[in-house]
């Protein structure tokens, strides 16, 4: 076999496993990024999606639940600052989830907060500085100071939020994320979810997070806020701590 | 406490279990000798539709509808998930395997659909590739990231139970190249591919669904995949 064979089959097994989904996150990333740009990896891409397309049609029919088309409809008419994240960001934070979560079942806010904090940065140092979080907020219950979600934001400016326990979003409702950083400005929407997930948050248009910053979870209308401010109950909040 | 997956996984001896067998014999039989029955859906709500052959008048209707959700027209986006939704929350179930976790899956991927009209080129792909690699795509982030919620104590990791590659090749229209050319493949190596495409294994994944060691599941998935190629064209 000739070094241009192999070359050609080595892209090739690259442009299937990136279709399986198997390549690691980076290798995802960096498909992704050569499949906008190298024509030649995009048609292999292009064949080996055709090529495993009748497996999409053996896939049961699954009647959509009817609110399905409306919350669709209503993502697509809300301004983008309220939606949903960019997907594919989270999967570079996967590493640090173990460790928040098993800090979470600690109990006490104090114990937790240090213990995210601690076995966070013990991780994390052995990491890229990227993964690390400069700050950290516990959004804990208000009456039973239970811990709800995690937020962390990240030295680029990106701010994830991840839950720790199952939140109940009654019908036609949603959770709407809310942070502030000054009190005369007020709070700002950075994220509006169906339901409890892990999800990146939208601040990319607001300063910096910093020290100190409330973010809090809200029960909102499924569209968010009508006002834009928090008009539901406060489920969860918290402020940010800088990490060691 | 016994996984409720366990159970079923026992009784699953022609999928999961005969392909972990590490028999010479199995290596090159072929398939179709030794089929089993499919009597057990893996999603008993739901009912097995017919099979919906793949039409080129619908992917230009597909890709017509993308132009214009490009140009902001939301009717379009309805068509698409009145042409596509139900088959697509099929395909998201597969993978993530909770009915709200697939519906969030499809919503994500019409949000991105929306957003990222204007990135498709017809030119360069068949619009239902295009939208299906959007759905499974957030599937996966949506599967990857729930697995890495229950990855701390490990009597929560899900089990992946019951996950059958050859119920989805025997759902293969006979006359199907696919399903022609996986079955030609060494079963370990079709069970490593298609699970990695219906179920979104990863390759530790199957790895510890056919107990071989990572770097095997690796290279077997590879091979399958090379041979695939060969035998596909």
């Amino acid at each position: 076999m000739s070094n241009l064979d192999r070359n050609s089959e080595s892209e090739r097994t690259l442009a299937a496993e990136y279709v399986l989904g198997l390549l690691d996150p980076p290798a995802h990333a960096e498909a992704e990024r050569r499949l906008a740009h190298d024509p030649h990896f995009a048609r292999e891409v292009e064949q080996w999606r055709t090529r495993f397309a009748p497996l999409d049609e053996t896939a049961d029919i699954v009647s959509p639940d009817a609110r399905l088309w409306s919350r669709i409809e209503n993502g697509i008419a809300t301004p983008p600052a309220a939606r949903d994240s960019e997907p594919g960001m989270l999967a570079r934070f996967w590493n640090s989830l173990g460790a928040l979560r098993a800090a979470s079942v600690a109990g006490a806010l104090a114990a937790l907060l240090l213990a995210v904090v601690s076995i966070g940065s013990l991780q994390y140092a052995r990491q890229e500085a990227i993964r690390k979080p400069i700050y950290v907020a516990v959004l804990v219950s208000d009456p039973s100071k239970e811990p709800g979600a995690v937020v962390n934001a990240f030295a680029d400016g990106r701010v994830e939020m991840i839950p720790l326990t199952e939140i109940n979003v009654p019908e036609g409702r949603a959770l709407e994320i809310w942070t502030l950083w000054d009190r005369q400005v007020g709070p700002r929407s950075v994220g509006l979810l169906q339901r409890a997930r892990a999800t990146q948050l939208n601040l990319e248009n607001l300063p910096r997070t910093g020290e100190n910053q409330l973010f809090e979870i809200t029960l909102e209308p499924a569209t968010g806020s009508p006002t834009g401010r928090p008009t539901g109950p406060v489920l969860f909040k918290g402020t940010t701590s800088r990490t060691l | 406490m016994q996984a409720p997956g366990k159970k079923s996984l026992d009784g699953e001896a022609g999928c999961i279990q005969s392909a972990r067998l590490p028999g010479k014999g199995s290596e090159s039989k072929d398939f179709s000798g030794q089929r089993p029955k499919f009597d057990r859906e893996p999603f008993s709500r739901i009912k097995t539709a017919p099979m919906n052959p793949r039409d080129p008048a619908q992917d230009a209707q597909l890709s017509a509808a993308l132009a214009r959700c490009a140009g902001g027209e939301r009717a379009a986006l309805r068509v698409i998930y009145d042409l596509e939704a139900s088959r697509m929350i099929g395909v998201a179930l597969r993978i993530v395997r909770r009915r709200d976790l697939a519906e969030e899956a499809v919503h994500d991927a019409f949000m991105r659909v929306w957003r990222s009209a204007r990135s498709f080129d017809p030119a360069r792909g068949e619009a239902r590739n295009w939208l299906y690699a959007i759905v499974r795509n957030r599937a996966l982030t949506i599967l990857r990231d729930e697995n890495r919620f229950l990855s701390t104590d490990d009597d929560d990791k899900p089990d992946i139970p019951d996950l059958c590659a050859e119920d989805a090749v025997a759902r293969l229209p006979e006359a199907s190249a696919l399903r022609r050319c996986l079955e030609k493949l060494d079963m370990r190596r079709r069970t490593a591919v298609v699970l990695a495409y219906v179920h979104g294994l990863s390759h530790g994944e199957i790895a510890g669904k056919l107990a071989v060691p990572l770097g095997t599941a690796k290279s077997w998935t590879r091979r399958g995949l090379i041979s695939l190629q060969e035998c596909m064209g």
